[in-house]
C-alpha cells in the first residue's frame, strides 16, 4: 500500500467511525453505506486538512472512487 | 402479512407505485445509481415522503425535460444536478467553517454566474431537479400546489419574478387553463430555457419571459397582477427589502404571492444571510404584505456537528385591502 493510500485510509476510518475499513482503489458508495453526497464533503474537507491541500467543488463532484480521490490528491501534492 | 381491508400501509396512500407507469423516473433512478451512486440515500428520502405524488409530479417535470433537451437531457441533468447539489455542500461547509457567507456584490456574482451561458444552463437545470429531488423542497412544491395554486382563479394573470427554469409558473399555467404569466429574470440563458420548458408544457401561448432586473419591475404597470410567484431571489440581493415592495407594487389588492428564500444556506450565489424565519416574514409586512401560512423545511441530514440548520422557507402572502389588516 502507497503511504497516500495508508493515510487515506486513516481518514476513512476517521471520518466515517470505523477502525476496520480498509479502502483500495475501487472502493466506492456501494462498499461504504455512510458515503452519501453529504458525508462526501465532509470526507473532502477532512483529506485538505490531513494532506495540506484544497479542492474545487467541480473537482470533487463527480469523483467515482477512491482511487480517483487518491489520484486527485497525488496530482495536487505533485 | 397484507394491510387488513381500508388499511392503507403507511407511505403509499392510494394505488401502489408500483401500477403508475413512470418510465422517466426508473430512467433517473437507474442512471443515479449507476453514475452518482451517493445521490440515492437523498433521492429515496424524497420519493418516501409521497411516493405517489412524488412519481407524479416528478413524471410531469421530466416530461417536459426530454421535451425541452432531448432523450439525453435526463443524463445531462442528473449530471449537473450531482455538481450543484455538491456545490451547496461544498458552500456550506465552508460557511461553517467561516461563519458567514463569502460577502460577494450583486456585481461579482452577476459577473461569474448569472451572466454565463455555459454555467447557467448546468445550474437552471440543476435546481429544476432540486425541485423534487431533495426532500425539503419537494415539500414546498407541496405546499405551492396545496396552498397557492389551489386558490388561484381559472383566469389569473401571473407575474414570475425570477424564473429561472420557469418550472414553477409553467406547472401553474398547466393547472389553470386560462391563466397567463409573465416572468422576469436578470439572466438571458433563464429566457431561454423558461421558454423551451412553458413550450414543453403545452402553455407557451401564455406565457411571455423577459430579460429584465426584478429590482426594476416598479416600473410594470402596478396592481397588474393576481398573483405571484417569487421563489429563491431574496438571498440573492444585498438589499431584499426592496423586492417585497416590488411584489407589493405588481399585486391587486387581495392579491396572492408565493414566496420562497433561504436560511442559513450557503451558495456561490447567496448574499444575504437569513438566520431566522420571522426576518422574511417582517420583510413581507413592512412591504405591506400579510403572511397567511409559512412553511420552513429543512434536509433530513446535515453535516456532522454542524452549527447551522439550511433551511428552505415557502411564505403565501396577500397584499393587504387596509391601512392596519
Ligand atoms: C436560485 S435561482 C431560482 C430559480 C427558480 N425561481 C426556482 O425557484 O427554482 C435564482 C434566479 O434568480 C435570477 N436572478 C438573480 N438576481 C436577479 C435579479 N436582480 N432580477 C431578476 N432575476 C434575478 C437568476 O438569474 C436565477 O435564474
Amino acid at each position: 500500500m502507497s503511504e497516500t493510500l495508508a493515510r487515506l485510509n486513516e481518514v476513512f476510518q476517521d471520518v466515517f467511525e470505523d477502525e476496520e475499513l480498509s479502502v483500495q482503489a475501487e472502493t466506492s458508495a456501494k462498499d461504504i453505506d455512510d458515503w452519501d453526497s453529504l458525508m462526501h464533503v465532509n470526507l473532502i474537507l477532512a483529506v485538505e486538512s490531513a494532506f495540506d491541500v484544497r479542492f474545487t467543488s467541480t473537482e470533487v463532484a463527480g469523483l467515482k472512487d477512491a482511487g480517483e480521490l487518491l489520484a486527485l490528491i497525488e496530482k495536487k501534492q505533485a | 402479512m397484507l394491510p387488513a381491508p381500508g388499511i392503507i400501509s403507511p407511505g403509499l396512500p392510494g394505488t401502489p407505485i408500483s401500477t403508475m407507469d413512470t418510465p422517466l423516473l426508473d430512467r433517473l433512478f437507474a442512471y443515479v445509481e449507476s453514475a452518482h451512486g451517493r445521490s440515492l440515500r437523498g433521492l429515496n428520502e424524497a420519493r418516501e415522503q409521497e411516493p405517489r405524488r412524488f412519481a407524479q409530479v416528478a413524471e410531469l417535470y421530466l416530461q417536459w425535460l426530454v421535451e425541452a433537451r432531448g432523450e439525453s437531457g435526463i443524463d445531462a441533468a442528473t449530471d449537473a444536478f450531482a455538481q450543484f447539489s455538491t456545490d451547496v455542500n461544498m458552500a456550506q461547509a465552508r460557511y461553517e467553517r467561516d461563519g458567514a457567507y463569502a460577502n460577494k456584490s450583486f456585481e461579482e456574482v452577476y459577473k461569474d454566474h448569472y451572466s454565463d451561458a455555459e454555467a447557467m444552463d448546468g445550474y437552471l437545470w440543476g435546481i429544476y431537479l432540486t425541485n423534487f429531488l431533495w426532500a425539503h423542497h419537494f415539500q414546498i412544491m407541496m405546499f405551492f400546489q396545496d396552498r397557492f395554486m389551489s386558490r388561484l382563479e381559472k383566469d389569473a394573470h401571473l407575474i414570475e419574478i425570477a424564473p429561472g427554469h420557469g418550472g414553477w409558473g409553467a406547472w401553474a399555467l398547466a393547472h389553470l387553463p386560462g391563466a397567463s404569466l409573465e416572468g422576469y429574470d436578470i439572466s438571458p440563458q433563464s429566457i431561454q430555457i423558461a421558454n423551451a420548458v412553458a413550450k414543453a408544457a403545452g402553455v407557451d401561448g401564455r406565457a411571455k419571459y423577459v430579460e429584465k432586473d426584478a429590482l426594476d419591475l416598479e416600473k410594470v404597470q402596478a396592481e397588474s397582477a393576481n398573483a405571484c410567484i417569487c421563489s429563491f431571489l431574496v438571498e440573492h440581493l444585498e438589499n431584499p427589502q426592496h423586492l417585497y415592495k416590488v411584489i407589493h407594487h405588481l399585486l391587486k389588492p387581495g392579491g396572492t404571492a408565493f414566496i420562497t428564500g433561504a436560511l442559513t444556506a450557503a451558495q456561490v450565489d447567496h448574499i444575504y444571510e437569513y438566520r431566522y424565519e420571522s426576518e422574511l416574514v417582517m420583510m413581507c409586512e413592512k412591504a405591506g404584505l400579510r403572511v397567511l401560512e409559512t412553511l420552513s423545511a429543512n434536509p433530513m441530514r446535515t453535516l456532522p456537528k454542524a452549527k447551522f440548520m439550511p433551511r428552505s422557507m415557502a411564505l403565501l402572502v396577500q397584499k393587504r385591502r387596509n391601512e392596519i389588516y
